[in-house]
């Protein structure tokens, strides 16, 4: 291997590999208010990749040589420069709107009417970003309308929830900080109680705090279990009306360590069908739900995150894989087929990830992960309908890349494509 | 699934999603298969090994799963193919071990051999790859109480056994480990030496993400070295663009590194001819 690498020079190559660098520094400085230039790194075919570089090496001399290689410019990087839109929440009360964009790890706020019927890019009301926030992969989002605040929980890297206040704007650091599990995804706030409830997939528990829990308070409750259903939990609705917390559930489920693969005899890893399950909102340890919706009829499919309507009595829950947002009555159980279905090309539901009924204004708010977009519907829309107001944050036919928190990648030699799971 | 050639906002080819395929989040293995077009996904949260068609896309469901009580799969983090040896090796960081299957097992198998043990050194297993010439296997694994690095042991070994060589030290610059490969032909081990802090201990905050101490590079090491040595080669610097790099790829054919970065959500291609044998035309 060589110990320092030069390659040819082309002074008309110069400007395209500046823009290049311009391009690198925008990346390694996310916290711009505004959005950055997608990085165009010249192509294999360009003769600008053939630029003179000089490539740096670290100087260490080992005991065999030099360390080879260096800051080496990628010829080419994918990566998705807008938010990708995870989960939603609404506050009828102080007409604002909040989504946790996984992507660019930020809060965004909007006004509850802002989304409109155009192909307009709508910008966020305010945007939280940055280092001081400690946010990154964001996942489930929570409002507090009598307080005004927003909880927010990491999902893969950070195992934290951050609560910041209404009118905090860019890189601020959060009013509180809860450390959570790893694996968090779901954040749902009961008023009533006083208290918080977070789902975690990696250990397949609820886990209900104070709501001002901070800092590494421990839980006053823990749902975990075999007896609880509890697999590979995602979206959580801890309902102030009914005293319950429902819970979306992928269904996986797999022993963590030797000792529990060998509890009440060997244990492998298992794969159940999806399902939303309910628990009273006392229920603590490995307790049977009240309620469990699972079966071929209900049509869940990777069920991501849940919304209670308790004023007609009814659950949305945004089924991603089948672009589906599927209605339940709020007590339904076993094999229970939905009440409505939103889904179909004229829906414009795509990776649905969140969900929010606004009962007060009739609504029903949908993230789609896979566009970058979120669509409000009527509450009781059903079948293959229009949204009634589309916002995007991106423009139309802009790609989804669609990477959270990648963490491997393979070569198909065959295809010549790059694979990642995600 | 991306083109190779895809750069910049590019969406991917080709996604396998839904119910049906068995796929979940916290993925962090893949292996593909050339000689057999298949894909190989380990499946952390249910503890399982899904095989797929390569061209598979949509809901489409696995070819092969394995899965049970009788493989010892706890919670599977990595994978690689061993098609010399027709071989499938799995490694877990919940369960501290690598597993070794047939190819084509299919359901609840046993392992043909298990590496694990105090022995062994190994922790948290984020990465695996099998050099099938030299007859070696290489795994990385993360440790608070023993090394984090490269474990090389004989491609054959089993039980708890003792590496031949240990690649870890502060000279390293191994700080936190994922994904490995081999290069057979060079005997190169090429790493994503990610170098996240994170603390996941609910009475310890974890630094923030946004503020990585040690930024990640990609380091490649002889098969042959062994204890605290620099990296034969790195990819590292501001221009490169990485801050935690977590999986690395080679396309031999063109020369290329690929690799996936956590902090960015972004994926880089980097041409390094220089990181590969010279072609003899």
């Amino acid at each position: 291997m060589e110990n320092s690498m030069k390659r040819r020079a082309s002074l008309a190559c110069a400007g395209a590999f500046m823009v290049f660098i311009a391009g690198s520094l925008l990346l390694l400085h996310p916290y711009s208010p505004t959005f950055p230039a997608v990085v165009q790194a010249s192509d294999l075919d360009d003769p600008c990749s053939e630029a003179m570089v000089q490539v740096s090496t670290s100087g260490a001399a080992s005991a065999s040589g030099s360390v080879a290689g260096g800051d080496i410019v990628p010829v080419r990087s994918l990566a998705d420069p807008y938010p990708s839109l995870h989960s939603v929440a609404v506050d009828p009360e102080n007409n604002r709107v909040v989504m946790s964009d996984s992507n660019r790890g930020s809060v965004l706020f909007y006004e509850r009417t802002s989304a409109g019927s155009s192909s307009k890019v709508t910008s966020p009301k305010w945007q939280v970003r940055g280092p001081a926030t400690g946010m990154m992969f964001i996942a489930g989002v929570a409002m507090d309308p009598a307080r005004h605040e927003v909880f927010a929980v990491n999902n893969d890297i950070g195992d934290r929830m951050e609560v910041f206040p209404y009118d905090e704007e860019g890189n601020v650091k959060p009013k509180r900080v809860l450390l959570v599990p790893h694996g968090a995804w779901g954040v749902s706030l009961n008023g009533g109680r006083d208290e918080l409830a977070i789902s975690i997939e990696h250990i397949n528990s609820v886990l209900v705090y104070r709501r001002e829990a901070a800092g590494g308070e421990a839980p006053l409750r823990v749902i975990r279990g075999a007896q609880t259903g509890l697999a590979d939990p995602h979206g959580i609705a801890f309902d102030v009306a009914t005293n319950e917390i429902l819970v979306s559930n992928h269904g996986n489920w797999a022993p963590l360590t030797q000792e529990e693969a060998s509890e009440g005899g060997l244990q492998g890893g298992r794969f159940a069908l999806p399902s939303i399950t309910t628990f009273p909102a006392e229920a603590k340890g490995d307790v049977k739900p009240t309620r469990t919706i699972q079966g071929a009829r209900t049509e869940l499919n990777w069920p991501m995150g849940i919304s209670v309507d308790t004023a007609h009595d009814e659950i949305a829950v945004a089924s991603y894989g089948n672009n589906s947002i599927l209605v339940f009555h709020r007590t339904d159980n076993g094999d229970a087929v939905p009440v409505r279905v939103i889904h179909g090309d004229r829906a414009g539901i795509l990776g649905p990830m969140g969900v929010a009924i606004d009962s007060k204004n009739d609504e029903l708010w949908v993230t789609n992960y896979r566009d970058h977009s979120a669509v409000v519907f009527p509450r009781a829309a059903e079948g293959n309908v229009a949204p009634k107001r589309i916002l995007r944050n991106a423009p139309v036919g802009t790609p989804a890349v669609g990477f959270g928190n990648p963490g491997a990648v393979a070569y198909d030699s065959r295809r010549e494509e790059i694979l990642v799971p995600n | 699934m991306f083109a190779r050639l895809a750069n910049g906002n590019s969406g991917p080819v080709r996604v396998i999603e839904g119910q049906g395929t068995k796929l979940s989040r916290t993925m962090h293995g893949i292996a593909y298969d050339p000689l057999h077009d298949e894909m190989i996904v380990p499946v952390h949260l249910a503890g399982a090994l899904l095989v797929f068609r390569g061209d598979a896309k949509g809901e489409e469901a696995p070819i092969r799963v394995i899965q049970g009580p009788h493989t010892g799969i706890l919670r599977p983090e990595t994978t690689a193919l061993d098609l010399v040896h027709d071989e499938i090796y799995v490694g877990e960081d919940g369960g501290k071990d690598i597993l070794v299957f047939p190819r084509n097992a299919n359901g609840d198998v046993a392992p043909l051999r298990t590496i694990r043990g105090p022995k062994t050194g190994l922790d948290e297993v984020r990465g695996v790859a099998v050099d099938p010439v030299r007859n070696l296997l290489v795994v990385s694994s993360r440790s608070r109480k023993a090394p984090t690095g490269l474990f090389i042991f004989n491609r054959t070994d089993d039980g708890n056994v003792t590496p031949r060589a240990i690649i870890a030290g502060p000279r390293t610059g191994i700080v936190r480990i994922r994904q490995i490969v081999v290069d057979p032909e060079q005997g190169k081990i090429f790493v994503a030496v990610k170098n996240n802090k994170e603390s996941y201990r609910w009475d310890a905050a974890s630094p923030s993400p946004w503020n990585p101490d040690e930024p990640g590079f990609i380091g490649v090491w002889d098969i042959t070295d062994n204890g605290d040595v620099l990296p034969r080669a790195v990819i590292k610097g501001l221009a490169s663009g990485l801050v935690w790099p977590a999986g690395v790829a080679l396309n031999s054919e063109d020369r290329e590194i690929y690799t996936i970065d956590s902090v960015r959500n972004g994926m880089f291609t980097f041409h390094t001819p220089e990181f590969f044998r010279k072609k003899t035309n």
